[in-house]
């Protein structure tokens, strides 16, 4: 079911409920009626047929839907108040008010409710149990989880431009919570809402059945309650005892979708997608004549985002990779150097799909290799270096445990203590003290994580490492040193490189050759030297012009 | 302060606000409970003596003969002491004894069948979040409504279809009430094949939830850079799914076990009613009935501390699944 298929059927169930609820006890007559008919099963004059005293079960399931709905939307309403005041106001407010309104949320949210509540029925006498009391308790012992969520939020959008603005120009607390935040709370107070309203009327059902409910209220809790009584179940009288929980599951399910859709258009990871067959459609089989000392070469490659309006956001591009070459790959972002990277290793993403070209590394057509061939291939013989080493590391495992990994995968013969002693000696390849290996990516910087980045790249002694902006994210200091770092490494070990930025002059001083790409395409693809010195492209030369050099001359760098 | 020493106190004030709650709850509310315990007391022939008297009045309120600090601090001493009053509904047995025959079998059957449910639900998850895309997608609705069913109702449903129709299982009970209770096998297998089909029940009705909440947190997961790196490193598909995908999408599932426990604790008492299981939430509703407030306080305070108990482990456990919570407990 597509996310919009499941809002139709949520919203249609919901409202069909809803308007049962509402208007059904309208046509339906007395549910209390008494007749002579006892358990009648389903039929003619009594659609869902009657109870054990004769009453109509269409009648009483009617007027008891209206009734839960009743409580469901009282509870709701106080417990979004409640989290509300509590949440809300508590995060706004800061300091000792957020402080005490968060524990209490948080106790509120650890003592079990429904004990509570019985316990709370428990001491009112019987005939002091109506419909308020009973919602009211429901309320207190219900709002605490939403709270905790609006807080959260809160807290967040306290701290925008906007409100902060809204402060500082002296507008009243109350006014800025209003005006500033609510409207922006709105969508998670409704879905916050939508989720009191189910659990006060599941936990109604439940008081009730038990016979703790409120007095004299007729709910879909009641009407159960009276079913089990009368042994509807043993009499096999299903008509009487499965449409009044069958309409609370369909009302649950039916609120749940609504969220649940919701939560898909809010965030469109969650959305159904058919799943690719093939991430490279039509590759031509050609083993292109390698040019003499090439270990990559890529021919006419073509990848297009599929879509409603598809994106060819690599056209047509040639390149090849010498040994020990470091080749640069620069231009602006969104002009598909990453997408370009990516493809060469097929690591992209749907809905990105090779649709021709070739990839030869050496003797292998890539394009070609069957999934576990792709699997082996991958690391062994061309590994990666992705940008932003925070989020390419693994937040819950030690480095240790990463780089092990990769070794255990492709090496399986190696023994624990080689293991240990290769990741340390790639550490210390890259210049990080190999004692770090317990630590967890949080606990190193910036830099350092860059580094354990390049050195589980250099694991398997890799004939080419793609680096995409490995430096973009770290300060000119560090920045420098990794590239020294990159440079001597290149030079001690010999493998080939394909660094991607959007950096031009720093490619200009670390590559041997550059290629310039501009919406999908190579625009202009030469020596380092030559395209410094007399770049063809009016783009180079433009690029090229925007770097001003050391003596702040704008544009001197193009002479 | 450390992670688990904040842990820690904040479990303790925790306790202390569920034990207040109880204190005031009695002397707040309508209704002269002691008065109504000393009449059942007398039906049941018990001494009427002052002791028995003053016993209630520290546990449910003196009506103004006493300071609310000094009732307070009474009250304290005597949970301190493990005194919980005597039962009318069980008379003439004391409340902690009540309680300490029937725990066993609550925590054995509710904890189990959390166990199970979130073991389950959480596999089921991680393996529907990452096989997006094929027929596995249509569990999702499915489960939706199953989380929305009324544990109670799902309950007598199946016992009609399973107990009654089939005969599979037994009606009702803990166990084969001709068996003496004690560690023989014949009386642990009957317990086993008493607990399944309430087991069943509170794992049907609770799956969902870890299901939904894991397969929406893998999806997340899977797009995250960490898993693209796991990927370029050739790693086998079970070792992305497991190693990186998984363990990072379970994190917010164990962060809210405190909201989930909650629900089953819930759902469990009036599945043990539905079945006349032996456990402490048939003893509360009993308790109710028989306006027995000594035992109905006693069971509300061990439900209490058993859930915030379980909540304590599952929080230093998270402490140990994700490292960055334990060096953040500093700032925040």
């Amino acid at each position: 079911m597509t996310w919009s298929g499941k809002l139709v059927t949520g919203l249609g169930l919901a409202a069909l409920i809803v308007l049962f609820g509402l208007f059904g006890p309208l046509f339906t007559g007395d549910p209390a009626t008494i007749r002579d008919i006892g358990l009648t099963p389903p039929g003619g004059e009594h659609l869902l047929g009657t109870t054990l005293t004769g009453q109509d079960v269409l009648a009483q399931l009617a007027h008891a839907t209206r009734g839960s709905l009743w409580i469901g939307v009282l509870v709701g309403v106080m417990a979004t108040v409640l989290s509300g005041v509590f949440g809300i106001v508590g995060a706004y407010a800061g300091g000792v008010v957020d402080e005490a309104f968060s524990l209490f949320s948080n106790v509120m949210l650890v003592i079990p409710g429904l004990p509570l509540v019985i316990v709370v029925a428990g001491f009112v006498p019987a005939d002091q149990r109506g419909t308020w009391t009973i919602s009211l308790v429901l309320a207190i012992t219900g709002w605490a989880a939403a709270a905790r969520v609006l807080r959260a939020q809160t807290l967040s959008l306290r701290n925008r431009d906007y409100v902060a603005a809204a402060r500082v120009s002296g507008e009243r607390t109350w006014r800025v919570i209003c005006v500033e935040i609510l409207p922006n709370l709105l969508p998670l107070l409704a879905s916050q809402f939508v989720f009191a309203v189910v659990l006060a009327i599941l936990s109604e059902a439940g008081l009730s059945f038990l016979g703790l409910g409120a007095a004299n209220s007729s709910t879909l809790g009641t009407m159960l309650y009276y079913a089990q009584n009368g042994f509807a179940l043993q009499r096999e009288a299903w008509w009487w005892f499965v449409p009044p929980g069958l309409i609370i599951a369909l009302f649950g399910g039916a609120l749940a979708l609504i969220n649940f859709s919701i939560d898909e258009i809010i965030n469109p990871k969650l959305r159904d997608r058919a799943r690719r067959k093939r991430d490279v459609v039509a590759a031509t089989a050609e083993v292109a004549p390698a040019e003499p000392g090439a270990v990559l070469t890529v021919r006419n490659l073509n990848v297009v985002y599929q879509g409603d309006n598809p994106v060819h956001a690599v056209k047509d591009v040639s390149l090849t990779l010498r040994r020990g070459e470091i080749l640069g790959l620069a231009g602006e972002s969104g002009c598909g150097k990453t997408t370009l990277a990516y493809a060469i290793n097929r690591l992209h993403r749907p809905p990105a799909e090779v649709t021709s070209g070739s990839v030869t590394f050496e003797d292998v057509d890539v394009l070609a290799l069957g999934p576990e061939e792709l699997r082996e291939f991958r690391w062994v013989r061309l590994s990666m270096v992705f940008q932003g080493a925070m989020n390419s590391l693994n937040p819950v495992t030690p480095i240790r445990a990463q780089l092990q990994d990769v070794l255990r995968t492709h090496r399986p013969g190696m023994s624990t203590p080689d293991r240990e002693l290769r990741c340390a000696e790639v550490l210390r390849l890259v210049g990080v003290d190999p004692a770090r290996l317990g630590a967890y990516p949080h606990e190193l910087s910036g830099g350092m994580r860059q580094r354990v980045m390049i050195a589980m790249a250099l694991l398997l002694d890799p004939q080419v490492m793609i680096m995409d902006e490995p430096t973009t994210a770290l300060d000119v200091l560090v920045q420098r040193e990794i590239l020294n770092e990159i440079k001597r490494l290149r030079d001690e070990l010999g493998f080939a490189v394909v660094f991607i930025t959007h950096d031009l002059p720093l490619l200009l001083e670390l590559s041997d050759r550059i290629a310039v790409m501009r919406d999908g395409e190579v625009v202009e693809y030469a020596d380092a030297e030559d395209l410094y010195l007399r770049p063809q492209h009016p783009y180079t030369r433009e690029l090229l012009a925007s770097f001003p050099s050391l003596t702040g001359e704008p544009g001197a760098l193009t002479r | 302060m450390g992670y688990y020493l904040r842990k820690l106190a904040f479990y303790l004030t925790a306790l202390w606000a569920a034990v207040t709650l109880n204190f005031v709850i009695p002397r707040m509310l309508p209704g002269n409970p002691v008065d109504i315990l000393m009449a059942k007391l007398q039906q049941r022939g018990g001494s009427v003596d002052p002791a028995a008297r003053t016993a209630y009045e520290t546990l449910l309120g003196t009506g103004g003969k006493e300071s609310f600090a000094t009732e307070y601090l009474a009250y304290l001493g005597n949970l301190l002491r493990g005194e919980l009053g005597v039962s009318v509904s069980a008379f003439p047995a004391k409340v902690s004894d009540v309680i300490g025959d029937a725990l066993p079998w609550t925590v054995v059957l509710v904890g189990l069948a959390t166990l199970i449910s979130f073991l389950l639900g959480v596999g089921l998850g991680a393996v529907v979040g990452w096989k997006r895309g094929t027929w596995l997608d249509s569990l999702v609705p499915a489960t939706t409504v199953l989380s929305a069913v009324p544990y109670f109702w799902l309950a007598l449903i199946l016992v009609a279809a399973l107990s009654s129709g089939l005969g599979w299982f037994p009606l009702n009970g803990g166990y084969d009430v001709v068996l003496d209770p004690g560690w023989d096998p014949e009386f642990i297998g009957s317990a086993i094949y008493h607990g399944t089909l309430p087991a069943l029940t509170i794992v049907i009705s609770s799956i969902g939830g870890w299901l939904l909440g894991m397969r929406n947190m893998m999806v997340s997961a899977m797009s995250e850079d960490y898993v693209l790196t796991a990927r370029a490193k050739g790693l086998t598909d079970s070792r992305i799914m497991v190693r990186y995908a998984a363990r990072n999408a379970v994190l917010p599932s164990v962060a809210g076990f405190a909201i989930s426990l909650g629900f089953v604790v819930s759902g469990s008492i009036v599945t043990e009613q539905v079945f006349s299981y032996p456990g402490i939430g048939s003893k509360l509703l009993q308790a109710v009935q028989n306006n027995d407030y000594a035992l109905m306080q006693g069971i509300f305070l061990v439900i209490t501390i058993a859930v915030l108990g379980a909540n304590l482990v599952v929080d230093l456990l998270y402490g140990l699944i994700d490292a960055r919570t334990r060096d953040r407990s500093t700032v925040s």
